[in-house]
């Protein structure tokens, strides 16, 4: 297992820097430069040729990437064009804010995903099955950016009963930064005012976020749930007279959890990548919509180091999918 | 108890606990990139210049009157050449230290030497050893050449506590990675720099201490939270429910019918100067043509688009500069939507063997609606002509960086020029002086001896009469050779809520200066 951990994480640096190189190019291919939105819009020719002379982007294209590599290799993502704060700096402010939005949305998909799912594959062809399969196709074609509205103008404009928007409300004085998580410092502190409203403030883009990923983790339970129960062991077990509970638990449910784990595995990095539309409506403070403004505004450091953070949290992530896979499945282990 | 009422319940038992200011408002507005008043310059700067920092000047009110504000009084030399600014007496910053002619030479100095954000109105005609100290209140400006918006774009340059920057000096910087999240100026409001989170929160208290008082505004706002809200629905129904004060000033007429159609809020309309314009690349065929490009502003639905579309809440504008502004010829009518004069126009062109069949592009910017509405007129207007147009989504930043060179800026795309400064320079001047290609405001690419010859003159001329006929010339030029499409002058619809009382528009800075708000709770 140690092996296996040490190979995938060599794995993920050739991965992480042909990520950079494409989006690198993407950028730079594209004709964009942001020497001109840099400059502010009272600029003269002089003062835009400077900056870009000053960015290095007269530089031959190889040349700028090398240089760019060098100095993340030592921790300098480079200064963004917004914040004109280092970029490393703004990540820091800004990752736990999609961490905490990503972590209760998957789990929320999760345990309301596998319950859905195993359900409707114990009760195959019910009224609830169907309703399941019926609600995880509708949950997999809602749009983001549409349904956070709709929850704004229910909840929040109708009932009255949620936030808006933002992480908590305006003025109201954050928890001491121990996690960056506030829900967890404002636990650990002992502030449950705090804990209520950022739970609060959590509810609709955790939902939002989470509609997608309750959907297909339903689905793929469903289908491993009802594989399982029509397996040759699940047989041998029912004639043998096990009573259907004991066949349910550890072994159906068990064995049906390896494609949903898989699953979960690969909606973090999902879900990561919808808050970038997700915390735009709802004005969350993370990541995603650092990366919209830094797209806007021609940011390229900042672009660069948001897809490097979120490549290598797909890559961690996908890791810990292979290794849980191998704690639920000894055949899998062995193969590690 | 229901849900919602314990939801309720435990919230408001919750809100208790907070601690409100006397006055706090709740500013919807975007927050700038970078707090550095001399190395972002952007309309978002506005704000925080207007309420961070002060000038020797200011412009106050609409029409924008250019007010003496950090200055007693200036003297100019009779060539224009030598300006001289005398500070009020017993100005201080925000940490109590005196103001003196010495951190008004730091800051005329540290911007033109950084030569970012707004050194572009005078890095041409002023040099940072030209910039010196009389006495102890008097500092003198000796310009390169005359240059008549120089009184005009003063107000742009907001004077830095020079010790406190100079002490957050790192690897001479000037202190720019300091400032970018602090402040050092004087200001009516004092950042509180622990809240200022980039894109995300900025907070400002009220300086009491300001040099201009508070005897003028009974009730002033004690706090300002300024949160940063991406999206206009989110900040729409933000005001609605009151959990904000006001909107910014962009909105469109389905937005302030919904806020009309509220108990707590409004909508303040105030007429602008922020010009909207379709960019044709005067350098690029067939746009190279004047008959071509009559042709095209011939065919743009302009009533359509400002009666309909816009429910008439913008006034229409006919040439480069905003009609509210002097400068302006009164014999102007500009184009007009008529497809036969169009036909007309485009007919001609094809007979001096323009050739106009290949695919032309108008770039919109993809977040804003009204590029995309425009772009749409447009190539209706175009296809009935038998011209292809295709709209392609773009971004403000990468289309103003595509403006560097003929080649690669769009055969048109659509923009505004909101008001940095308020003189013809401003518009007209920056946008068909030949001189400025290169910049996103020159991007027509528009080349014209004569014009460039009536924009220099009129940029040396001291007086304001003689100033405006040359500009009235330089219109009716441009306008006649159809340079650019222009559409209208905004008038600026901003949501406010019910409780804020004394909100005083200005074209600069669209009136995001706290100190004359009064709050009436």
């Amino acid at each position: 297992m140690l092996l296996f951990l040490i190979r995938r994480l060599i794995l993920i640096i050739p991965v992480l820097l042909g990520l950079l190189l494409l989006t690198f190019l993407m950028l730079r291919l594209g004709g964009n430069d942001p020497a001109a939105a840099i400059a502010g819009d009272n600029a003269t020719p002089e003062m835009i040729e400077r900056i870009r002379e000053d960015l290095g982007l007269n530089d031959p294209l190889p040349v700028q990437f090398w240089d760019y590599l060098v100095r993340a290799a030592h921790g300098d993502f480079g200064v963004s064009a917004y914040s004109q704060r280092p970029v490393g700096i703004d990540i820091l402010d800004r990752l736990p804010a999609t961490l905490e939005l990503t972590i209760v949305a998957l789990v929320l998909a999760s345990v309301l995903g596998i319950t859905f799912g195993a359900l409707a594959g114990i009760w195959r062809n019910s009224i609830f099955d169907h309703t399941v399969r019926v609600v995880s196709v509708a949950g997999l074609a809602t749009a983001s950016f549409w349904f956070a509205i709709m929850l704004q103008l229910v909840f929040s404009m109708g009932l009255e009963i949620l936030p808006l928007r933002g992480r908590l409300p305006t003025g109201w004085t954050p928890p001491p930064d121990i996690t960056g998580l506030y829900l967890v410092d404002s636990l650990v502190t002992g502030q449950f005012a705090t804990f209520w409203y950022a739970f609060l403030h959590l509810v609709m883009p955790a939902v939002t976020i989470s509609l997608g990923g309750i959907a297909t983790i339903a689905r793929f339970t469903r289908s491993a749930v009802v594989a399982a129960m029509h397996s040759e062991y699940a047989a041998y077990e029912q004639a043998v007279g096990y009573p259907r509970r004991r066949i349910l638990m550890p072994y159906v449910l068990r064995n049906s959890l390896v494609t949903p784990v898989t699953q979960i595995g690969l909606l973090f990095g999902a879900f990561v990548s919808s808050a970038v539309a997700v915390e735009s409506v709802f004005d969350w403070p993370g990541l995603g919509s650092y990366l919209v403004e830094a797209i806007f505004t021609s940011d390229f450091n900042a672009v660069l180091a948001v897809t490097l953070v979120i490549g290598a949290i797909y890559g961690v992530v996908n890791i810990l999918v292979d290794m849980t896979q191998g704690l639920l499945d000894p055949r899998v282990a062995e193969t590690m | 108890m229901k849900f919602r009422q314990f939801l309720l319940a435990a919230t408001t038992c919750l809100a208790g606990s907070m601690v409100h200011a006397q006055s706090t408002i709740v500013w919807g507005e975007s927050t700038p990139k970078g707090l550095d008043p001399h190395v972002v310059y952007d309309v978002p700067m506005q704000l925080f210049m207007l309420n961070a920092y002060d000038g020797l000047y200011r412009y106050v009110g609409n029409p924008p009157e250019l007010t003496a504000w950090l200055a007693d009084s200036h003297t100019v030399s009779e060539d224009g050449l030598t300006w001289d600014f005398t500070l009020k007496p017993g100005i201080t910053f925000t940490d109590g230290t005196p103001m003196t002619a010495d951190d008004v030479v730091y800051s005329f100095q540290r911007l033109l030497e950084l030569g970012q954000g707004p050194s572009g109105g005078l890095t041409p005609v002023l040099q940072p050893e030209n910039v010196s100290k009389v006495d102890d209140l008097t500092t003198r400006f000796v310009l390169d050449k005359p240059y008549a918006p120089f009184l005009a774009v003063i107000p742009l340059v907001s004077i830095l506590n020079s010790k406190v920057v100079m002490e957050h000096e790192v690897d001479g910087d000037k202190g720019t990675a300091w400032l970018a999240s602090h402040q050092a100026g004087s200001g009516a409001y004092i950042l509180d720099p622990e809240t200022y989170k980039p894109l995300e929160n900025v907070d400002f208290a009220r300086n009491e201490n300001h040099f201009y008082g508070w005897d003028d505004n009974p009730n002033p706002v004690d706090v300002v939270h300024v949160p940063t809200i991406s999206e206009n629905s989110t900040r729409i129904l933000s005001l609605l429910r009151g959990d904000i004060d006001s909107t910014d000033g962009y909105l469109g007429a389905d937005h302030t019918a919904q806020i009309e159609g509220s108990d707590n809020a409004h909508v303040q309309r105030d007429e602008s100067m922020r010009i909207m314009v379709i960019r044709m690349n005067n350098q690029k065929a067939p746009f190279d043509n004047v008959d071509f490009r009559k042709c095209i502003s011939y065919a743009f639905n302009y009533s359509g688009f400002i009666d309909v579309i816009l429910g008439g809440q913008v006034a229409r504008n006919v040439g480069p500069l905003p009609g509210n502004l002097w400068g302006v010829p009164e014999d102007v009518a500009g184009y007009s939507f008529d497809m036969d004069k169009a036909k007309e126009h485009c007919d001609a062109a094809r007979e001096a063997g323009v050739e106009m069949d290949r695919d032309m592009k108008i770039h919109i910017q993809a977040h804003l609606d009204q590029t995309t509405q425009v772009a749409q007129l447009m190539q209706q207007g175009m296809d009935e002509l038998g011209l292809s147009l295709e709209i392609v989504g773009d971004t403000w930043a990468n289309v103003t960086s595509s403006t560097a060179s003929v080649d690669t800026t769009p055969d048109m795309w659509i923009h505004w020029v909101s008001t940095y400064f308020v003189d013809p320079e401003n518009w007209i001047g920056q946008m068909y002086d030949s001189q400025f290609h290169g910049t996103w405001k020159a991007s027509s690419w528009y080349t014209n001896p004569e014009v460039d010859t009536l924009l220099r003159q009129a940029r040396e001329e001291t007086e304001q009469a003689a100033r405006a006929e040359l500009y009235k010339d330089a219109y009716r030029i441009i306008v006649d050779e159809a340079a650019d499409v222009w559409i209208y002058n905004t008038v600026a619809q901003r949501g406010l809520s019910n409780r804020i009382e004394n909100f005083k528009f200005s074209p600069v800075g669209s009136g995001a200066d706290f100190r004359w708000i009064s709050v009436s709770d």
